[in-house]
């Protein structure tokens, strides 16, 4: 029954550009993506650096060719990427397979409620906005502009909601439920998660440096990423491609605290060790860690310890792309996973920017600077509030 | 300094939601996390903000909650040295 | 996908379903267009500690959750699946007000915190100490039916205890909006499935449930499977979906006992199932829930606790019936819902 998993499209739009090519380009020339904020409200403007994706809503709706006014960013970032992945792939939705999509959001249609929630219940203008504040709403919009959707349904575990899309697309394709699901995740910027996450105190006023010994917090992103994946005898049927395969996925709870993680990185480190077990490979077969790396000095310390608990003293080569993205919380996973699968492809490790000083507590450096050697296999991290710990294991195709 | 103390039992309880707390209950020498109060490192981030929304306090980094927040007198103290009480 | 036996189960609703006993005898019928949920002394499942920090639907959801592995006497379980449409509103419009009102200023982060989706399943987590698996679905009428059908997954994948659930609430403001949006009525004395105006009275709660791979001597009735639809088009590729989904569980109509239907009394959105009721009366014992429960997203876990309690005590109280067709037990519950004319979805419940 257990067939294999591969990816067979890609699509995304982050603060490094509004599709892969441009990912690409951003990643091999070390570009950040992370500045001013230019098209979020916010009295921090000046204050703190964002990822944001370089277009207003208006080119948004332009770019998904669709100007229904119930849209919300979040919306026109999910419709973008998903539909990106699956032109990619070569696949019509319509072609009598089983297709699902599976999205995840954290922040959902709150960037729209926050700008007209005063109104709402003070002048009782905006009242349609009620019906596109959930998670769901982004995905049905996805669904019903891709055309047609077996199965449909969405994931909010925090930041680790992507790589828990990626894996349950791949139980149902397993379990024969589905023959594809296009899986990934969404959250653009807004004003509440700002807001919240400044009241963690755990935003850098600087650029991010996730590992570096003075790290003091992230920056926040928006992006969308999303995949297609298949199972093998789908993609064999309709002669598709592989991009790369599907290896290994774990989620484990860290229950420790509410936001933080265990010191010693238990959540982690089962989670990293579960995806290994499943994959069948060693430790010391994996080329490449993408690490959740936020820059937070709780989690960056968390989730080496763990990684130095799975891989001792041969730790493979690392990195955090954070400090290109920014945290872009629910769709992290899949934005990463789009990184790693590029990884794969041209066998790069892309840097782990704004880097200098090693952290006291262990001997750990990330790669620095773009490096090209052989991947076979990558190892990418995400792990969210709530304890949440996922990891998924890529493998070339 | 005991008018701040007493002042600062009533804040903290309606800050952090101790509805079974009587400001009587609370030893302003004892330790606010751990054994004590028994609070965590939210209930820290909450009381920063106390400290900025009453006292006009900015507290940048979250590490140093850890020496002000050691009991209710340390607070009372530290709201002292910086002459806003 | 394998069977999931219940084995526990902790529902706190419009009803006085919170004690476990046998509700329908003493119905709450509010005159009104909110259902609010009857909640339970917290104490007795929380810690004030924690208790402080929480919204209601994080109570809601941590006690019911409580409940259900009480009666399954489980203190722990392999994975955690829960089912939000809105997730802990309540802090989110807490955290949102704040920013709004002072300008982005003295925030503090607990109701931020606490807004957090995944906030119940990681709670509960929490408290049990749970490393394992922990998923939170937040898909409008498909929140508790993929939770659900995740564990149903996980059987197959050999994990053997699993607590699932589906929490919503709504806070006077919400409320209060949606009202003012048109979305809700008080549907009187009229009953749902034969309401001929828009409008649902709307409604809340939190429905956990202990459930296992196999049969124990906790198990009380067995959920055989779920099947959700997006957006049929007509109410004939409902009923082909039905069938197709009662063969694959090697039943028919025939078999099933009660047809339990989510009428929201919202005339738009039941118009399809208005129009496959008449046929289903014909065949089966057809039975409503939503006058209990009101309507929100997750409505049809209180619809798997209710019929829970039928297939248990054998019998279908009067006040779900819609028809009245003579039949010999209770063996099989088919619960067919809609939320928005949007999100469909059948679960099947049987005796064990």
């Amino acid at each position: 029954m257990s067939q294999r998993i591969y990816i067979s499209g890609l699509g995304i739009i982050s603060a490094i550009g509004n599709n892969v090519e441009e990912t690409f380009h951003s990643l091999s020339q070390a570009r950040s993506g992370i500045g001013k904020i230019n098209h979020l409200t916010t009295r921090y403007r000046d204050e703190f650096l964002a990822g944001e994706v370089k277009l207003s809503n208006a080119e948004l709706a332009d770019l998904v060719n669709d100007h229904n006014p119930q849209l919300n960013r979040n919306s026109y970032l999910a419709m973008k990427a998903a539909k990106e992945a699956l032109v990619n792939a070569g696949i019509d939705p319509k072609d009598g397979m089983r297709t699902g999509v599976i999205s995840s959001t954290t922040v959902a249609g709150m960037g729209k409620t926050e700008l007209y929630y005063k109104d709402m219940v003070e002048k009782g203008t905006h009242l349609e906005v009620l019906d596109t504040h959930d998670c769901g709403d982004s995905t049905e919009r996805i669904a019903d502009y891709l055309g047609h959707v077996d199965y449909i349904t969405t994931i909010s575990t925090a930041c680790s909601s992507a790589a828990n899309a990626i894996m349950l697309g791949c139980r149902m394709i397993k379990q024969g439920l589905l023959d594809r699901a296009v899986v990934g995740g969404v959250d653009a910027l807004s004003k509440f998660t700002f807001n919240g996450f400044n009241t963690l105190m755990i935003l850098d006023r600087e650029w991010c440096r996730p590992f570096d010994d003075t790290r003091t917090g992230l920056n926040l992103g928006e992006a969308a990423a999303f995949l297609v994946i298949e199972g093998e005898e789908a993609l064999r049927k309709r002669g598709g491609k592989a991009l790369a395969e599907i290896v290994g996925y774990a989620n484990t709870n860290d229950a420790y605290h509410q936001t933080a993680s265990s010191p010693e990185g238990f959540g982690a480190t089962l989670a990293i060790k579960q995806a290994l077990a499943m994959s069948g490979l060693q430790p010391s077969q994996i080329d490449y860690i993408n690490m959740h790396g936020t820059g937070t000095p709780n989690n960056d310390l968390s989730e080496g310890t763990a990684t130095i608990a799975v891989f001792g003293d041969k730790v493979p080569r690392f990195s955090s792309t954070k400090a290109f993205t920014g945290h872009t919380l629910a769709a992290a996973a899949s934005v990463e996973a789009v990184f790693s699968v590029l990884s794969l492809q041209h066998n790069l490790i892309f840097p782990n920017l704004n880097f200098k000083t090693p952290m006291k507590e262990f001997n750990l450096v990330p790669e620095t600077t773009l490096v090209q050697t052989p991947i076979n296999t990558v190892l990418s991290n995400s792990f969210g509030f709530g304890g949440n710990c996922s990891s998924l294991i890529f493998k070339k195709a | 300094m005991d008018a701040l103390i007493e002042k600062l039992k009533t804040q903290i309880i309606e800050q952090l939601n101790l509805a079974e707390v009587k400001p009587a209950d609370i030893n302003p020498d004892a330790p606010l996390f751990g054994d004590g109060l028994g609070l965590d490192s939210i209930d820290a981030l909450e009381l920063i903000v106390l400290l900025e929304k009453h006292y006009g306090i900015k507290i940048q980094d979250p590490k140093d909650g850890k020496t002000i927040f050691q009991s209710v007198r340390t607070m009372a103290e530290y709201i002292k040295s910086q002459g806003k009480s | 996908m394998n069977k999931a036996y219940i084995n526990g189960t902790g529902c706190i609703s419009p009803q006085h379903t919170a004690d476990d006993a046998w509700f329908f005898d003493r119905i709450v019928a509010p005159d009104t267009d909110f259902m609010q949920a009857i909640e339970p002394s917290y104490k007795e499942y929380i810690s004030p500690n924690l208790l402080r920090r929480m919204g209601r639907a994080i109570k809601m959801g941590v006690a019911s959750a409580n409940m259900a592995l009480q009666q399954a006497q489980l203190t722990a379980v392999d994975a955690i699946a829960t089912g939000t449409g809105l997730g802990c509103f309540e802090d989110s419009e807490r955290f949102l007000m704040a920013m709004l009102n002072n300008e982005e200023q003295f925030l503090t982060p607990t109701s931020f915190i606490q807004s957090t989706h995944n906030t119940v399943g990681s709670q509960i987590a929490l408290i049990l100490k749970c490393h394992d698996y922990n998923f939170t679905y937040v898909h409008r009428g498909f929140s508790f039916e993929s939770a659900l059908m995740d564990a149903m997954m996980w059987f197959s994948e050999g994990k053997e205890t699993i607590l699932i659930g589906g929490i919503e609430e709504h806070t006077p403001c919400y409320v209060e909006l949606n009202r003012n949006a048109g979305k809700l009525k008080n549907p009187g004395n009229i009953p749902l499935w034969k309401q001929h105006t828009t409008g649902y009275q709307i409604g809340e709660g939190g429905a956990f449930f202990a459930v296992s791979q196999h049969k124990t001597i906790h198990s009380r009735s067995v959920i055989e499977g779920v099947n959700t639809l997006y957006k049929p088009e007509t109410p004939g590729d409902i009923m082909k979906k039905m069938h197709a989904f009662l063969e694959r569980h090697a039943l028919a109509l025939q078999d099933i006992s009660l047809v339990l239907m989510g009428f929201s009394g919202h005339s738009l959105h039941d118009k399809k199932l208005q129009e496959i009721l008449p046929d289903l009366c014909e065949t089966n014992q057809v039975g409503h829930y939503k006058h209990l429960c009101g309507e929100y997203h997750t409505a049809s876990a209180f619809a798997t606790f209710a019929a829970n309690r039928m297939i248990e005590k054998q019998e279908i109280p009067e006040i779900v019936k819609i028809n009245h067709k003579p039949g010999e037990g209770v063996k099989h519950i088919l619960i067919i819902n809609q939320y928005l004319d949007i999100n469909y979805s059948f679960i099947l419940v049987g005796q064990c």
